[in-house]
């Protein structure tokens, strides 16, 4: 696969067809770009399932590898830098370019009833924003991946400031803010590992600075190295300066306690297929980042300060939980729900072992598809009644039986109900944590009591008593509107009964991590 | 017929499957889905139970992999010993009976086919619950039952009672469910398997030091505390009344609820190896026996008086198993599900009649519903311990287990526990059947198949009792490797007795003689007893309020603190950027000169090196 | 004969009054000229070091004339978009022309 263009470049340059494809369609004809949209967003999705039953579990290195040469500037001294168009996938990233392409999928099909304007350049936007999103799982250095995430970034700002409620353009600015703020530290960690540790002895005895995540992971981790010799050592205070860069950087995305702020105000005011993707995929990214980079990078300095991770988790757990429970507006809840369930990802990396990362890749999955759920359900009741507040809803399962159903089912799962997805990664992140901490543990078990509570609360307030005035008239879903909802479900009780499927290929990869750290 | 155990949690589960995919076509058709499946279910279940009472049956076990983590393998698989070959059958027979009696309970409800739906998704948890052979699956499955639970409970969606009483049902119960999650992952990373074998055998050798096992034992049972309401959890059960009454008699009365019992006594192994936790159970048992019981003498509501009824109950289990009655708890898990589940059945027939489920507002009712006071009355004399009947005999060997472990204070705890049971049974008995009416509506007996499972059921509670004679000590502790049989002396026998008389005398005197209704607001102990100790109020003032408030707290810091500061950096950068505008005037000139000044500095900083040295 | 360091003297000290021209001028006219003296300056420059570089050859002075062809060709814009200014304006004093500031 090392010559020719590989299934990572198709999966991840594929929207670009639809780009193409509605260039040549005008824009007041909204029935062909909106089928052009759901169509051409399937095409990543099919050829993910393909890469994901080829992909070989035991390898617990890059699979798919696609590797040319693409820029290089060549310096003084017999020395160059080379920025390479690398792809590929390992244990942790292929679930989350299945996942991605899962959840956008969904996403354009929720478009079609959800965006009510400018379908052409809606979907022109969405494509792009998701070859920044399967870009930024398989790219392997970092250039490629900065530049992918920023992609998602910009086409995001541009999403929400146009198709959003109406406080939109503050939102899009809050949320370009802190992204913004994020990629800084991003791109000024990235700098400094290229500087420091990504260099490589090539030809003729050149030294070749790279940024490519492997050169780098290998620099910083085997002192022995004989690149070392080149007297450009990395010193301690780099190393613990860069972690705690990245750390802030991805905490931004993820996002952590105190950096949350901006996802409150964005989630509200995106169009519900955007928050799809960015409370789905998008934070995502943050989680990915901070296993990929800090855990891969400095599995040290990532075991030292273990605990820390582990109480950042928890006071998100136990922060989003609180204030979910006195929100008196239902998409409020998901939002703080989301911070709540981020936190479990956090409290599974913090473990450290095969339990406590098994389970934040399971929570990654789980929510990322329990979160685009829960907004396309959001977004199906805001279509109908145009308000998402408790004061106005109730009894809705009178008139949507369905969609309540749905609702209710998905937040039984939320909530770790065994036979779905959410169960698993809870299970075993906590189990994972027992090992180790057992008294961190078993407070942050409290968590999932906070969880229940909001959730049945918030739920039940909606579909559950008297039949609200706003309610009475309105009709269930309609079948398209039924597809996200049926396959995300689908897919959360799959992972759920048999979870084989997704801890298989992750394990190996894991197992590497786990070896890097020591224990 | 052992390797095919899976069979019987497969049938509801297809059910479960067919009704969600085509329940809303199918309408009241439903029910015979459900039927037929839970029939099918009963038959397998019935197979295994023979082939396993033979006497050279052995236990059977199987696992297949279900998820491999690291170096540990989780697995899922299906075990028959006798007691699940026992609960098996308990589960489903009072499940058929409750499938067959909703389909005329809940003709006509809209809902129809959702109910049957929930009713299989219970069934089908519940069964497995009982089949698993580790401790992960029966959590897995712990917790589907009570999904399930909360489903049923909220049935009747549009009330806001039910609304909320299923919400405290599920949060309850889940407090309980962290114990029992704590404990089994503790558990875990100690001897290193959910196998109930490979922990009892790790206990067994001593592997596990005795401070261990009596922490993970105590948290086990916290969820056992939990899912059969026992105190202090025990708020729940009465509030799910609101479900549906089939809902009440299988789930809250004869299989969820005894869950808890069921699970202590599967890890009994454990429970047995520290005389704490031991103690934890019988203590807990024995309060909540008597103290339900005394809420139970006063209530009003039918079906909230048989669910103090079903609490103090699982009271009584608990307090056998903790007092080393291994038999004895288990024995009246089995007749108790039968009786309980006919006393419901007909208070749902009641219900049916009268549309009113205040005992005050019946009275006279055995004239129309003669089947109804007939079997109701063979429940009331069943549970109240009625020389002969099946709770008698339960009963009785409990009472001697208590004795014998010497535990005097609860022995007669027990006992006067025992008193409440017969007159507050005699006090719904007399109040509902006998006397003059107290309402005006126009009183039918039940529908065949309603007052068909009823029967059934009442001649289980008759004869169930009588497997005491054939062995069941031995067969159900698995030729005594589980534990021993007790023995204790006569005269408990006679005190029980006297007990269960002594307390439908009473009733009798009390409301039966001139059935009369007080009338007035309850004063002193007996308004104590009516609101239930206060035991919600205090829950809700010291838990539910100071949380409320702490979220309030929370929110007002999330908004104003964080908030606050992410307004403080957009003012300090937007303070950088007023002071860098004043240069921007417009003036090309101006931007020339600073350029320019710019440049020379860059030059001279540049060159500065070489200038001066 | 005339050392370089007088070429580049003059060169410097022409540069210098363009500059201060370019910078302080009010009149749209006067600051034009002033860029004419410093691209002039320049001029010098590549002559003077044309002729005494430590390399010197005919490239500078080559230079130079491209330079005057383009000066000239920029004075002409510049002049043009100064008329163009003044019919809409009335005005060519840079002082008044601040709408960058917006």
């Amino acid at each position: 696969m090392m010559d020719s263009i590989g299934l990572l470049t198709l999966i991840t340059f594929s929207p670009l067809l639809g780009v193409l494809l509605l260039a040549f369609v005008p824009s007041n004809k909204a029935g062909t770009i909106k089928l052009i949209g759901v169509l051409v967003s399937f095409i990543p999705l099919i050829l993910s399932f393909v890469m994901f039953s080829s992909f070989d579990s035991t390898i617990n290195g890059m699979q798919f590898v696609e590797d040319f040469d693409w820029i290089q500037i060549p310096l003084a001294d017999n020395a160059m830098i080379e920025f390479k168009y690398s792809l590929g996938v390992d244990g942790l990233s292929m679930p989350l370019v299945v996942l991605s392409a899962i959840v956008a999928s969904m996403s354009a099909i929720a478009a079609v009833n959800m965006i009510k304007k400018r379908w052409k350049e809606y979907f022109i936007l969405f494509f792009l924003m998701q070859v920044g999103l399967y870009g930024v799982f398989a790219a392997q250095n970092l250039f490629l991946f900065f530049i992918f995430f920023e992609i998602t970034l910009i086409t995001m700002f541009f999403l929400v400031g146009i198709w959003g409620l109406d406080k939109r353009e503050d939102a899009a600015f809050t949320f370009l803010l802190y992204n913004g703020l994020g990629s800084a530290i991003l791109l000024i960690s990235f700098v400094v590992l290229l500087m420091s540790a990504g260099y490589y002895e090539g030809a003729n005895g050149t030294t070749i600075f790279t940024t490519d995540i492997q050169t780098i992971i290998f620099n910083l981790n085997n002192s022995a190295s004989p690149y070392e010799l080149l007297g450009v050592g990395v010193s301690d205070a780099i190393k613990y300066g860069v972690f705690f860069a990245l750390l802030v950087a991805f905490g931004i995305k993820v996002p952590l306690f105190p950096f949350h702020s901006w996802i409150l105000k964005v989630h509200y005011q995106a169009p519900p297929p955007m928050s799809m993707i960015l409370s789905g995929v998008l934070l995502k990214i943050g989680a990915y980042g901070l296993f990929r980079m800090n855990y891969g990078f400095f599995p040290e300095i990532t075991e030292t300060f273990s605990t820390l991770l582990i109480i950042l988790g928890i006071i998100n757990l136990f922060y989003g939980g609180i204030l979910a429970f006195v929100q008196e507006d239902m998409k409020m809840v998901v939002v703080y729900s989301s911070i709540s369930h981020v936190g479990i990802i956090i409290l599974g990396l913090g473990a450290m072992n095969s339990f406590g990362f098994q389970g934040a890749v399971f929570q990654i999955v789980s929510h990322g598809l329990l979160a685009s759920l829960f907004f396309y359900i959001v977004g199906v009741m805001y279509n109908r009644v145009h308000t998402t507040k408790f004061s106005e809803l109730g009894g809705m399962a009178k008139t949507m039986p369905f969609t309540s159903g749905i609702l209710l089912t998905g937040a039984l799962a939320s909530l770790g109900l065994p036979g779905m997805s959410g169960f698993i990664s809870e299970f075993l992140t906590f189990l994972g944590l027992f090992e180790n901490r057992p008294i961190l543990a078993a407070i942050s078990t409290l968590g999932v009591v906070l969880t229940t509570v909001y959730l049945l609360r918030s739920v039940l307030n909606v579909t559950y008593g008297p039949t609200a005035e706003k309610l009475t008239h309105v009709s269930d879903a309609r079948s398209v509107e039924m597809i996200p909802m049926v396959v995300l479900v689908g897919f959360v009780i799959l992972v759920g009964v048999y979870p084989a499927i997704l801890s298989e290929p992750i394990q190996a990869t894991l197992q590497l991590f786990l070896t890097r750290i020591g224990g | 017929m052992l390797e095919n155990a899976w069979l019987v949690p497969l049938f509801p589960l297809i059910s479960f499957v067919l009704l969600v995919a085509f329940g809303r076509q199918l309408k009241e058709g439903a029910a015979y889905v459900g039927i037929v499946s839970l029939l099918s279910s009963f038959i397998v279940a019935l197979g295994i139970l023979f082939e396993r009472l033979g006497h050279d049956a052995e236990n059977y076990i199987q696992n297949f992999n279900w998820l491999t983590i690291g170096d540990k393998t989780l697995t899922v698989g299906f075990e028959i010993t006798p007691l699940n070959a026992l609960m098996l059958f308990v589960v489903t027979l009072v499940s058929l009976m409750v499938h067959i009696y909703s389909k005329g309970y809940m003709h006509g409800d809209e809902r129809f086919p959702v109910f049957y739906t929930y009713l299989s998704l219970f069934t089908f948890s519940m069964l497995s619950l009982v089949i698993s052979p580790n401790l992960l699956q029966a959590f897995i499955f712990w917790e589907l039952v009570g999904a399930a639970s909360f489903l049923l409970i909220g049935f009747y969606y549009f009330k806001p009672s039910a609304r909320s009483a299923a919400k405290k049902a599920f949060i309850v119960t889940r407090i309980g469910d962290l114990g029992l999650l704590i404990g089994i992952s503790l558990l875990f990373w100690q001897v290193g398997t959910f196998e109930y074998a490979g922990v009892f055998e790790a206990v067994e050798q001593g592997l596990v030091e005795p401070g261990f096992i009596t922490l993970t034992a105590i948290l086990i049972f916290i969820g056992a505390i939990g899912k059969s309401g026992q105190f202090p959890l025990h708020t729940w059960l009465p509030d799910a009344m609101e479900g549906p009454t089939p809902v009440s008699a299988l789930i809250h009365a004869a299989t969820m609820v005894a869950a808890g019992v069921y699970l202590v006594a599967r890890t009994f192994p454990l429970f047995e190896a520290s005389e704490t936790a031991m103690y934890v159970v019988a203590t807990v048992g024995g309060f909540t026996a008597i103290f339900a019981a005394s809420i139970g003498l006063v209530q009003n509501d039918i079906k909230r008086v048989l669910a103090y009824s079903t609490v103090s109950q699982l009271g009584y289990m608990m307090l056998a198993l903790g007092s080393a009655g291994f038999i004895a708890g288990v024995f009246h898990l089995f007749t108790h599900a039968f009786f309980k589940a006919l006393l419901f059945l007909t208070a749902g027939s009641v219900i049916h009649a009268v549309h009113t489920q205040n005992i005050k507002e019946m009275g006279g009712l055995g004239k129309e519903m003669k089947i109804t006071r007939a079997v109701f009355l063979i429940g009331a004399l069943a549970i109240s311990g009625f020389p002969g009947l099946a709770g008698f005999f339960s009963k009785d060997l409990i009472l001697m287990s208590v004795y014998e472990s010497g535990h005097v204070t609860l022995f007669w705890m027990a006992l006067i526990a025992a008193v409440m049971t017969a007159f507050y049974m005699f006090r719904l008995y007399f109040l509902v059947f006998s006397g003059k009416p107290r309402h005006n509506a126009n009183v039918h007996e039940s529908p065949k198949n309603m007052t068909i499972p009823m029967i059934i059921l009442s001649l289980l509670a008759i004869f169930a009792g009588y497997i005491e004679f054939f062995g069941f000590g031995e067969w159900i502790t698995n030729n005594g490797v589980i534990a021993e049989e007790v023995e204790g002396p006569k005269w408990i026998m006679y005190l029980s007795i006297i007990a269960a008389f002594g307390g439908i005398a009473l009733a009798w005197l009390m409301y039966g003689r001139d059935n009369k209704v007080k009338t007035g607001e309850p004063r002193g102990l007996h308004k104590l007893l009516f609101n239930k100790y206060y035991i919600d109020e205090l829950y809700s003032t010291v838990v539910v309020r100071p949380y409320t408030i702490f979220g309030y707290v929370l929110k007002f810091f999330d908004k104003y603190v964080i908030g606050g500061l992410v307004q403080l950096s957009v003012w300090f950068s937007k303070a950088i950027g007023k002071i860098g505008s004043r240069l921007q005037n417009g003036q090309v000139q101006a931007y020339g000169l600073i350029t320019i000044i710019g440049l020379v500095l860059l030059l001279v900083s540049l060159t500065a090196g070489r200038l001066l040295g | 004969m005339v050392p370089l360091n007088a070429y580049l003297a003059v060169g410097a000290i022409m540069f210098s009054i363009g500059m201060f021209g370019v910078l302080n001028k009010k009149s749209g006219i006067i600051v034009l000229l002033s860029i004419e003296l410093m691209l002039n300056a320049v001029n010098i420059n590549l002559i003077a070091f044309s002729r005494f570089g430590f390399y010197g050859n005919i490239t500078g002075q080559i230079f130079t004339i491209f330079t005057i062809t383009v000066a000239a060709a920029e004075t002409a814009v510049g002049l043009a978009i100064l008329i163009a200014i003044f019919r809409n304006k009335g005005t060519i004093s840079i002082t008044d022309l601040n709408i960058m500031k917006r």
